[in-house]
């Protein structure tokens, strides 16, 4: 049974449907959420967090109804968005002092591994940090709490390279502790390089959602890499 | 709820929240409306929706591991925390007043409100009228907080106003008691301001909670 169940999300804007989303997470493995920008990657993630409403449609976490069961659930999984900036004037220690509050898993001893690991300096204030550490930041917080799901909408977005493989490394890591991790990106290399499962989504409806070695099968041409099937797909996809 | 409230005094609050909780000594100012007071304070409780709204406060707690009513839950307790301390001060000014203060010429002569049961009455009464108006108004976008603002400040003003003359009408002279005057009318009428306080209150949260629910973030 898959740790995260998504089925038939839909949701509809005046000018953007998200059409009927389906797909499964499965515990110990890496899932790549991939799609140009507007194809409606953050749509769907807070409607898995219960930030937006679904027109219709479910989202079950470990066999449960998010609805309903909401606390329970938050309490199990970890949420980090890009570079937001959270009390901006705050110490992150502050802020720090008062989320950890809220999780009777906080682990300690994982927070300074991963304060250490990306050299944040806790006296500081998210106003203070650069658009990479603020990534940083976001995902020390999730990390603390060994959440058993990571839902991370463009973590790798502003980070070097050098951090950027640090953190593909991370959640390699902690998929081998079988956490499961669901990451949004549109840098198709992040996805080359540590994903086991893609969910691709184009203009607002899943085209893929399978695993890496399954999606090269049904989609790319002999020669192709991934990035080069996805710019095809996205190319076909805008002259249809 | 304990997390929730420390969440909002450590990281949501603006410190002029904290400070304006002192109007709440304007009981003590003869020849002044003292019931801007109790204005000034809800205006302290406006800057930090403002400075929350900066924040991102309203999303990053609808990601803690809490419902999404207990955010709202969690903004009126705070709003309800800084409204009582404030309510402390008054009550604590009004009882000076009402005793050691009570034969004083300079409260005697004062031709504004008297600071007394039914002063901290009408004080509970804007208190719930800001929770209603302006606390319930801004959950219904979670972001807009400009109209629900001023009207309660025009609502406010006028019940401040209402409030200040109403003693002048013949038969009402009542309200202004000095001292222990009429205690048992003046007991009753805080005790309707703090009634109405409580269902104005327990009513906005109720309603903020069924509009946050479903706005989407």
């Amino acid at each position: 049974m898959s740790i995260i169940e998504v089925s038939q999300l839909r949701k509809e804007y005046p000018s953007f449907t998200l059409k009927d989303v389906s797909f499964g997470i499965e515990k110990g493995r890496i899932t790549g959420f991939i799609g140009r920008n507007g194809a409606g990657k953050t749509t769907t993630i807070k409607s898995m967090l219960n930030l937006v409403h679904p027109d219709s449609g479910t989202v079950c976490y470990f066999g449960k109804p998010l609805v309903g069961n909401e606390t329970d659930i938050k309490k199990r999984i970890g949420y980090s968005t890009g570079a937001v900036n959270w009390y901006p004037r705050k110490k992150i220690r502050d802020i720090v002092g008062v989320v950890k509050g809220f999780y009777e898993t906080w682990d300690e001893e994982a927070y300074r591994k991963y304060r250490e690991l990306f050299t944040l300096d806790e006296q500081k204030t998210p106003h203070e940090l650069s658009e990479g550490m603020k990534v940083k930041c976001n995902l020390l917080l999730s990390l603390s709490h060994r959440a058993e799901v990571l839902i991370l909408d463009e973590p790798t977005s502003g980070l070097d390279p050098f951090s950027r493989n640090e953190l593909l490394d991370i959640f390699t890591g902690l998929k081998d502790e079988g956490v499961a991790v669901f990451f949004s990106t549109h840098i198709i290399s992040d996805i080359e390089k540590c994903a086991d499962d893609i969910v691709y989504l184009s203009r607002g409806s899943v085209v893929a959602a399978t695993d890496k070695a399954g999606f090269a099968e049904q989609f790319s041409r002999d020669g192709e890499t991934l990035e080069e099937t996805m710019l095809r797909l996205e190319k076909e996809g805008s002259h249809a | 709820m304990r997390n929730i409230l420390l969440k909002e005094i450590k990281l949501s609050a603006s410190p002029l929240s904290f400070i304006f909780i002192v109007f709440g000594l304007m009981f003590f100012l003869p020849g002044y409306p003292i019931l801007c007071g109790a204005f000034f304070v809800t205006l302290g409780i406006f800057y930090s929706f403002q400075s929350a709204r900066e924040a991102n406060d309203i999303v990053f707690s609808a990601l803690l591991p809490i419902a999404k009513r207990d955010v709202v839950r969690g903004k009126f307790l705070f709003v309800c925390f800084i409204e009582c301390c404030a309510l402390i001060l008054m009550a604590a000014s009004m009882i000076v007043r009402m005793t050691a203060l009570a034969e004083s010429d300079i409260y005697r002569t004062n031709a504004l409100m008297n600071a007394n049961p039914f002063a901290l009455g009408v004080a509970f009464l804007l208190f719930g009228l800001f929770n209603l108006i302006f606390v319930g108004g801004f959950f219904k976008t979670a972001y807009r907080f400009a109209r629900p603002f001023v009207t309660y400040l025009i609502v406010g003003f006028l019940v401040i106003a209402a409030a200040e003359a109403l003693h002048h009408f013949p038969g009402l002279d009542c309200l202004n008691a000095f001292g222990t005057d009429r205690l048992g009318l003046q007991i009753l009428l805080l005790a309707a301001g703090g009634a109405l306080y409580l269902c104005m209150t327990v009513l906005a949260c109720r309603k903020a909670c069924r509009d946050f629910e479903k706005i989407d973030l």
